[in-house]
């Protein structure tokens, strides 16, 4: 999230476009790494 | 020997200043109902959590973690046109950023709908307006992503506009944008709290760590 404070901060400042974007795609890896940590469980579902 | 005819592809980096009118104006302001959008959400967000005591899930957070994420790609879009640097490729880079945001935070909503679909589950947190909160993150994030769509049609038609500097205009545009920085700010240290020294939430939380540690409990 501090991550993410960081980007709209550069955003708004008018910081270099390879830099936001390069920190913006480290923020989704960020975001898709701990939704792997928090999903462990294999849902229960049949149809 | 037949002649080759080899297509010219013109990249689009022309400012696109000379552009506006009625679309660049309803680009423009559709971006800041966007940003806002999302700034009111959160804030309800807020209210729920620190008002009705109901604590934010690890995938409650990274709803929250996807709409940020998404939004970026407005502000970025909405900050290069106030800056007069906006162009068509730019732009489509700002609508990029945003749809795989709302692509990011709609999977975390789908999974937390699919956690509680099962007939009797009474799901997680208190329903509003009959649906629950994950369910309702999905929804505007399905909004978004038409949003965007939509964008992409009008494009290059319809570059965001920034009105002249100094306006009022112009001046309600920062005080969103910063309405919006004071929310990202607001997680931050929300989520410190909730997690304490602990480098992830808590799978169901009850309370704010950071003050139980202290605290020695």
């Amino acid at each position: 999230m501090i991550l993410l404070l960081a980007i709209a901060l550069l955003i708004w400042r008018g910081a270099k476009r390879g830099l936001i974007l390069t920190l913006w795609f480290v923020g989704l890896a960020a975001m898709i790494g701990l939704f792997r940590f928090h999903v462990t469980s294999v849902l229960d579902l049949s149809f | 020997m037949g002649e080759v005819v080899i297509e010219e592809t013109r990249i689009v980096e022309e400012p696109a200043e000379s552009r506006g009118g009625v679309w660049g104006f309803i680009t423009y302001w559709g971006l800041h109902a966007w940003v806002l959008a999302y700034t009111v959400v959160m804030l309800s967000a807020f209210f729920i959590q620190f008002v009705k005591g109901e604590f934010p899930c690890p995938l409650c957070m990274l709803q929250r973690y996807g709409m940020i994420l998404a939004t970026l790609g407005a502000l970025f879009i909405i900050m290069q046109a106030r800056r007069g640097q906006l162009t068509t490729a730019r732009y489509a880079q700002g609508l990029g950023l945003g749809l795989i945001g709302v692509l990011a935070g709609a999977s975390v909503s789908v999974r937390q709908i699919e956690l509680h679909i099962l007939p009797g589950d009474p799901g997680y947190g208190e329903p509003f307006l009959r649906l629950h909160l994950y369910t309702w993150a999905f929804v505007t994030f399905a909004i978004v992503m038409i949003y965007v769509g939509l964008m992409l049609i009008l494009m290059p038609r319809g570059i965001p506009h920034a009105p002249a500097a100094g306006s009022a205009a112009r001046k309600v545009s920062t005080a969103i944008i910063w309405m919006f920085i004071g929310v990202v700010a607001a997680n931050v240290i929300a989520i410190i709290f909730l997690e304490g020294f602990a480098p992830v939430l808590p799978d169901d939380p009850s309370g704010y760590t950071l003050i139980d540690q202290i605290k020695g409990r």
